[in-house]
């Protein structure tokens, strides 16, 4: 493909993306290996942090739980790696289904116009209308805490931004000669949109999609860290980054006797967030020639 | 080196090299040009779009755009003290007194060249403050004096005529700047100044044909046609009577008609203020009618400089020869020029002009052609001329 | 101000209309996720009231059509009826005014540091663009970007609080809070900086100032880089116009250029992503403020969601989202004001 090629020489010529493509693909590595690198209990929900004991007080790094155990003595090691699959598993669940509600919404609303597309403005306007994470939030405690809550809140709330992407390419490439040929052929409506317009409108979805996993992963945590999300002893960053908010002060004498706690998820969650914006800043600046050459 | 002009020299671009340095590779946009220009005379560049014309005319500014760069050669120019300056030399505080002073610009299309955020009427004052200060205030010190003696003046009268009297020694002053930050007074201080920079600017409006000039001065860019637009822009550009101007095909983007209006204005306008012109087109037409001398160029080189009825007369150039020969004519057929532009990063070896001249010779290939004399005012860059020196007449064809 | 200003705003003013009506009515479908059993006990405020439940569904129409329920609960809703939390025990209303000072005082000093220095930074990137000036910024920028805020300020609180001891969270140390509440401290508009310049009191406004520092530090920092990198290209874009060269072709100098004309033409842009920058600051607010412990509203609203308190959650949410219409709708009058097509246009 002309245009992966395009992309990955941009990707090439700027030593900043490249820093945030070996992010990336270190990332996938572990979600994809977390189960040889942090073997889960046999039986076991593996997202389920195994403990070890019940005390409140965080354990040091030590030969056997190299990242230290967390309030709770949950491992924080276990906790970052599979944390690191259930940022992937959650991202792209609702990136994937905002995406395809974005898709079918938006593809309507742009080849058929009128009510349907008045309609369609007038939802995204009222949910653009709040900001993202307090219209997530308002919707979690309505759907009653959880992951599952989080992740159907995150969707509703994500979902208008592909629906117009998708409705503004649609715009923009039916009015181009092809789309009127096939027409004039007598192609169906379906068959148009399916085989003539979708294949053209999709390649800015896609980079808006990864460019936006970073901010969704970012979103979710915070709602785990507010409580919102995933239960206590879940595989979640923001979940790990709030059980460590009690131990910020340390001990009498030694301030930073507990930095493992603190340090360590939120250090997976910057890096994940960041090697994900800059491969997207990367791929945003392709993407205005891109639409310059076509 | 000569740095010294000819009496009646107002401009001399000698051997001028522009190079952008861009991801392609570098655009040799300009290379080795020679222009020079009399006092009081209109000299017409003519040339295809990427012929330079456009980066030569920016960088007798000393604005060469970004990622351009002057590589070498020399600008002389005849200050209006009479000193013989290279352009390319001077100093950013020089050029800020002679840039819209000395010469000024007017633009291919008015509409980018004025800053759409402010009045017209601003971007006029703004080039009459930069440049004519000291005679603005004497006039409003002449008028308040008026004022006062008449008993019409009062506190804010001489308050004003401190300020003006103060900014005359010198306009950077400190206690200037805190005394303007003032609520009330900052306002009061520069309302004669204002109002004897409105009338100016009112004045020359007039001047440039503008009906209504008392409400255009109040309005945004956007609210004007183009072809007003563009004598605003030629309003900026003559605000100070320079001693050059260069006209960067104002007409282009304007409508037909307009463009007549606009070319008229121009020349009756070089009457009254006495400037030198150099003005761009790719237009024959255009250069036909207004220009004294003409320069054409091709690919950042000057090709062929002559009087301009001796060029449509007898074109020497064979490029200049396949320009007048593409003029539509009613009842001749259209001749287009063979060929394409030649990319600037790989330019053609020897003459750029070879890969579409139909009389390239193996020469052509392999030297650059000099710009040399043919008649007394005749230079012709091209091999066919070459001879042993200048002064052969040809009839090659 | 010019009549076309005037139209313009006028005209603005209209069209929210439509918008905050979509607001309540989003709002208004949450509400209607939950029976009308489940509504009606938002009303109650003690379990003994438990049996009236059929009757409060009567008195407050629960049971209606659903056209008709959003009728009532807009007229509750503009009555200032927002429901009992249950969390702070107090009506939402009241709630909302009682943490409202916090947040302002926060945002008073977080936003237009944000937007001061941003646009600063910005600017300086683009004239010394491909220098180290311009490198650092756009790293700032990339690190700003991606920083989670509760990391950030749990870290910040780690070093300044845990380590160094100083930057306590919430709002005044105890002392002052003492003083705030024997009434010897008068409060005047609750933003306690400003009180204690009113009350001619240094040392509550120091300890006030110190008690902002880290989390405007974090606001400033997770917003700061939207707005460096948008001023930073559309100045790029500015400088490369020819109504600069033509600007520079009439004498103005290189600064005068640079801070007249290119500037303010930067500005354009940056006002019309204002509005992202208001929504990262009203999601800032409620990070930040529960890092902090600023119990200002999107402490409480934070708080509120963790105990399920709906009624006072979805009144944070119609706040946020009322505020958010509003700051739109001021940041299009800041764009009209500075660019004379859209309001003339």
């Amino acid at each position: 493909m002309k245009e992966l090629k395009f992309i990955l020489r941009r990707i090439r010529e700027t030593p900043l993306s490249i820093v945030g493509l070996a992010i990336v693909i270190f990332f996938t590595i572990v979600a994809i290996a977390a189960p040889a690198l942090a073997p889960p209990r046999p039986g076991r929900d593996p997202y389920m942090i195994p403990r070890y004991g019940y005390s409140p007080i965080p354990k040091p790094p030590s030969p056997e739980h190299p990242f230290g155990l967390t309030q709770g003595q949950y491992d924080l090691y276990y906790g970052v790696i599979w944390g690191t699959r259930a940022a992937y598993r959650i991202g792209v669940l609702i990136i994937a289904v905002s995406a395809l509600i974005g898709i079918i919404v938006g593809g309507l609303a742009g080849y058929y116009g009128r009510i349907i597309d008045e309609i369609l403005m007038r939802v995204t306007d009222i949910i653009f209308a709040f900001p993202g994470l307090i219209l997530a939030m308002a919707l979690v405690v309505a759907f009653g805490p959880g992951l599952d809550s989080v992740t159907l809140a995150m969707i509703l709330v994500w979902w208008p931004g592909y629906a117009r992407l998708i409705r503004g390419e649609i715009l923009r490439i039916r009015s181009e000669d092809f789309v009127e040929a096939a027409k004039a052929i007598g192609c169906s409506d379906l068959r148009i949109i399916v085989k003539h317009i979708l294949p053209n409108a999709i390649y800015p979805l896609l980079i808006m999609a990864s460019l936006d996993i970073g901010s969704v992963v970012l979103t979710v945590a915070a709602l785990s860290f507010l409580g919102l999300g995933a239960p206590e002893g879940y595989a979640d960053w923001g979940q790990l980054i709030s059980l460590s908010r009690n131990w910020i002060t340390g001990k009498p004498g030694e301030p930073f006797a507990y930095w493992y706690v603190y340090t360590i998820p939120g250090l997976f969650l910057f890096l994940f967030v960041m090697g994900w914006n800059l491969l997207g800043d990367a791929l945003r600046d392709v993407m205005d020639p891109m639409i310059r050459r076509r | 080196m000569e740095a010294i002009l000819r009496p009646d020299e107002q401009l001399r671009v000698k051997d001028l090299v522009v190079r952008f340095y861009t991801y392609e590779g570098i655009v040799k946009a300009v290379e080795k040009a020679n222009l020079n220009l009399k006092k009081g005379e209109t000299l017409g560049i003519v040339g295809e779009t990427g012929s330079g014309k456009s980066v030569t005319a920016l960088t007798i500014l000393a604005l060469t755009p970004l990622p351009g760069k002057v590589e070498g050669g020399s600008i002389l120019f005849k200050r209006i003290n009479g000193k013989v300056d290279d352009i390319l030399k001077l100093s950013e505080e020089e050029l800020v007194k002679l840039r819209g002073r000395e010469i000024s610009m007017i633009f291919q299309e008015p509409n980018a060249a004025l800053d759409p955020l402010y009045r017209v009427g601003e971007q006029v004052a703004e080039a009459i403050l930069s440049h004519r200060l000291p005679e603005m205030l004497d006039r409003a010190i002449e008028s308040l004096k008026e004022e006062l003696k008449n008993g019409n003046g009062g506190f804010s009268s001489k308050l004003q005529l401190w300020a003006y009297n103060e900014m005359k020694k010198n306009p950077d002053a400190l206690k200037l700047k805190l005394v303007k930050k003032l609520p009330i007074i900052g306002k009061t201080i520069s309302r004669k100044l204002n109002q004897v920079v409105r009338d100016e600017i009112i004045g020359l409006l007039r001047l440039m044909e503008i009906p209504d000039p008392e409400r255009v001065v109040d309005s945004y860019p956007h609210e004007l046609s183009g072809g007003m637009q563009q004598r605003i822009v030629i309003a900026i550009a003559l605000a100070c009577s320079p001693l050059l101007l260069l006209a960067d095909e104002p007409t282009t983007s304007l409508d037909v008609t307009v463009q007549a209006q606009i070319l008229d204005l121009i020349t009756r306008l070089k009457e009254r203020f006495g400037a030198s012109i150099i003005y761009i087109t790719h237009d024959m037409g255009v250069i036909a009618e207004i220009s004294d001398r003409v320069a054409v160029m091709y690919a950042g080189n000057v090709v062929e400089v002559a009087p301009v009825i001796e060029l449509f007369k007898k074109p020497l150039h064979p490029y200049t020869k396949a320009l007048l020969e593409a003029i539509p004519r009613p009842g001749a057929s259209f001749k287009s020029i063979p060929g394409t532009v030649p990319n600037l990063v790989n330019p053609p070896s020897g003459c750029r002009f070879h890969p579409r001249c139909p009389h390239a010779m193996p020469k052509c290939m392999k030297e650059v052609p000099e710009l040399r004399r043919i008649t007394k005012e005749h230079y012709v860059a091209c091999h066919l001329y070459g001879g042993e020196g200048y002064g052969k007449h040809s009839d090659s064809d | 101000m010019s009549a076309s200003m005037r139209t313009y705003i006028i005209r603005r003013l209209l069209l929210i209309i439509p918008v905050l009506i979509g607001v309540t009515l989003l709002i208004f479908a949450i509400t209607q996720l939950f029976s009308p059993v489940e509504r009606a006990s938002l009303y109650i405020r003690d379990p003994r009231q438990a049996k009236d439940l059929p009757s409060i569904i009567k008195k407050y129409g629960l049971d209606l059509p659903v056209y008709i329920q959003y009728f009532r609960w807009i007229d509750q809703v503009l009555h200032g009826n927002l429901g009992w939390s249950e969390s702070t025990h107090m009506p939402v209303l009241k709630a909302l005014i009682t943490h409202f000072p916090a947040t302002a005082e926060l945002a008073l000093y977080a936003a237009p540091l944000t937007i001061i220095i941003g646009i600063l930074l910005g600017k300086l990137a683009a004239i010394k663009k491909d220098t180290a000036v311009d490198h650092a910024t756009r790293i700032m920028a990339i690190i700003g970007w991606s920083l989670p805020s509760f990391w950030l300020g749990i870290m910040l609180l780690a070093i300044f609080y845990g380590g160094l001891g100083i930057f306590s969270p919430g709002r005044l140390s105890v002392w002052a809070e003492n003083l705030v509440l024997s009434g010897e401290f008068k409060v005047y508009t609750g933003l306690y900086t400003i009180d204690a310049i009113l009350n001619l009191n240094g040392a509550v406004l120091l300890d006030a100032l110190s008690h902002l520092a880290l989390p405007v530090t974090t606001l400033v920092t997770i917003n700061i880089a939207l707005l460096m990198r948008i001023m930073r290209s559309s100045m790029l874009e500015q400088l490369n116009k020819t109504y600069v060269i033509a600007a520079r072709a009439r004498g103005l100098k290189w600064k005068t250029v640079i801070d007249k004309h290119a500037t303010k033409n930067a500005l354009i842009s940056v006002v019309t992503i204002s509005g992202l920058l208001t929504a990262g600051m009203l999601s800032g607010m409620v990070i930040t403020e529960t890092v902090f412990e600023f119990k200002g509203i999107g402490y409480w609203a934070a708080h509120a969601a963790t105990q399920l308190d709906i009624p006072a959650v979805l009144g944070f949410a119609l706040f946020a989202g009322t505020i958010f219409v509003i700051a739109n709708l001021i940041v299009d009058i800041l764009y009209a004001y500075i660019d004379p097509r859209i309001r003339l246009g």
